[in-house]
């Protein structure tokens, strides 16, 4: 009998050293998907995973390894504030809505009232729960356009790049995005203005997140590295509007 | 020696024991998230009807069509003789390597509006995203291969010999695929239906890009589980749990005694 305890020892050992995880070396960054290109710059080196806002959350509500999590609105950082996952978010972004069509603007697409047009257009927006969704309804309600996504043909997406990928690609008409997103893919897309009266305030928020084993003090970093002159300058040159310095 | 076939028993009990536990803890855990008598009531929200009865429509669609054209094709690639048919066959599992988002850019590329058809198509009046044909696409396009690779290796498997001694007795080529080849092969088709079926029904990425996620459209239940994550996690378990089902019961259903094939034997989902 013991001869064969010793490699079924062995044989877990090795399985234990398998599953063991990495060694934490870098800080682990949960983003907004439209942060993508800006946070790399600003926070180099660090792991980062770029969802929805709302799929971070919740992951991170799942107990998912985030030492920082930057949302695209206050309500996902501030629902995890109250839940005693992370620290008092601060605001470092603030970001605007665009609407779309593809380059070729094939429906000849020119106002944004044209959306109130029954049985109109394909458009692309962000899903009803998540924040590109909601802002585009608050846009759309301020420009008495509340019933649009009932007159049109809409498909919803829960990530922001979805929404861009799918005009881009043409299968809709019309969409809208964030305005980084735009000036992030102007060869692809056309911009049809928006009042700006009717524009959402969009607030990005970051915090620290609260579990045991986190890399508190690289996510301090983190987030000083945003709030810091050299991020503020990386951001507005990503085209985001910045909050008055604290 | 008999130290040894005991290391080797305990081994393989082991990795069995492993295989099930890992497995299967994860769908336990699923059934386990939301009380069974809530089921009914998180199910009836229209929001998962009607996104059901889209998944329903365009899987059937999709396997009548993975079936009529994938069975004929994977029996003359099978048994035919031909050059290149090594190189043909490998082509046809390169959909499966494609991670699924980048199978609904592909398809897009292909039949999107600005896609390599994109024109010819505008130009015959079709538009497939946003409707319910570019979900059936995608399913096709994803799930087919498994058919198609488990159906050319059941036929592959079959005895030539037979199948020559029903056209020595003046069978034609059409009664010796039908009334030979179809019901000798019917447990591997069988298993390679139930696949595809279970990877077309659970079918996200290359949908949600391809075909979008329009209500009551192209919504499938996939879809619906991602938009109400964040809604509501125990209606997003639900639906989970609803295509858990569904797909259990046809991998079930594949499992039955068959009832048309005169052997009775058994291939991997043909039963023990």
């Amino acid at each position: 009998m013991p001869r064969f305890r010793l490699p079924c020892a062995l044989a877990l050992t090795l399985l234990a050293v398998a599953l063991a995880p990495v060694a934490a070396s870098a800080t682990t960054i949960y983003a907004a998907s439209s942060l993508s290109k800006v946070v790399p710059t600003i926070a180099p080196g660090n792991r980062t995973n770029f969802a929805g806002s709302d799929t971070l959350a919740f992951q991170i509500e799942q107990g998912a390894p985030a030492d920082v999590f930057l949302s695209a609105a206050p309500l996902y950082a501030q629902r995890l504030y109250a839940k005693g996952l992370c620290d008092t978010p601060n605001v470092f972004a603030l970001n605007t809505l665009t609407f779309v069509t593809p380059a070729s603007n094939p429906a000849g697409i020119t106002r944004v009232q044209q959306l109130d047009k029954p049985g109109g257009y394909r458009l692309a927006v962000g899903g009803k729960n998540v924040p590109l969704g909601i802002y585009t309804r608050t846009l759309l309600g301020k420009l008495g356009l509340g019933r649009a996504l009932q007159k049109n043909t809409v498909s919803q997406y829960q990530k922001a790049t979805d929404v861009v990928s799918t005009v881009a690609l043409g299968s809709a008409a019309a969409g809208f995005i964030y305005t980084t997103d735009w000036y992030a893919n102007t060869s692809r897309l056309r911009a049809i203005s928006v009042p700006a009266s009717a524009q959402p305030l969009i607030r990005y928020e970051a915090c620290v997140v609260r579990r045991s084993g986190a890399d508190t003090a690289g996510a301090k970093t983190v987030i000083s590295r945003l709030l810091s002159l050299s991020g503020r300058q990386a951001l507005a040159n990503a085209h985001f509007g910045l909050p008055p310095k604290s | 020696m008999t130290h040894r076939a005991g290391i080797f028993r305990v081994l393989l009990v082991v990795t069995a024991i492993a295989t099930f536990a890992f497995l299967l803890a994860p769908i336990a855990a699923l059934l386990l998230q939301v009380p069974m008598r809530d089921l009914p009531g998180l199910l009836r929200e229209t929001a998962v009807t009607s996104a059901l009865l889209v998944s329903l429509k365009t899987n059937v669609i999709a396997n009548v069509i993975i079936l009529a054209v994938g069975t004929p094709a994977a029996y003359l690639l099978a048994l035919g003789r031909f050059r290149g048919r090594p190189a043909l066959l490998t082509l046809l599992e390169l959909p499966l390597v494609l991670p699924p988002a980048v199978a609904g850019i592909a398809l897009l590329t292909a039949f999107g509006a600005f896609g390599l058809f994109g024109s010819a198509l505008t130009n015959a009046g079709i538009f497939l995203p946003f409707t319910q044909a570019a979900v059936v696409i995608a399913v096709t396009f994803v799930a087919g291969p498994y058919y198609v690779r488990a159906a050319v290796s059941a036929f592959a498997a079959l005895d030539r010999n037979q199948l020559d001694a029903a056209r020595d007795l003046g069978a034609s080529e059409g009664t010796v695929f039908r009334r030979i080849a179809l019901p000798l092969a019917a447990d591997g088709l069988r298993a390679g239906w139930a696949l595809a079926f279970a990877r077309g029904i659970g079918e996200f990425g290359a949908t949600l890009l391809f075909a979008g996620s329009v209500a009551r459209v192209t919504e499938t239940l996939p879809l619906a589980v991602y938009a109400q994550l964040d809604v509501n996690l125990d209606s997003a378990v639900a639906v989970g749990i609803l295509l858990l089902a569904i797909s259990g019961g046809v991998l079930l259903v594949a499992k039955l005694p068959p009832l048309w094939s005169p052997t009775g034997s058994s291939t991997p989902v043909g039963g023990w």
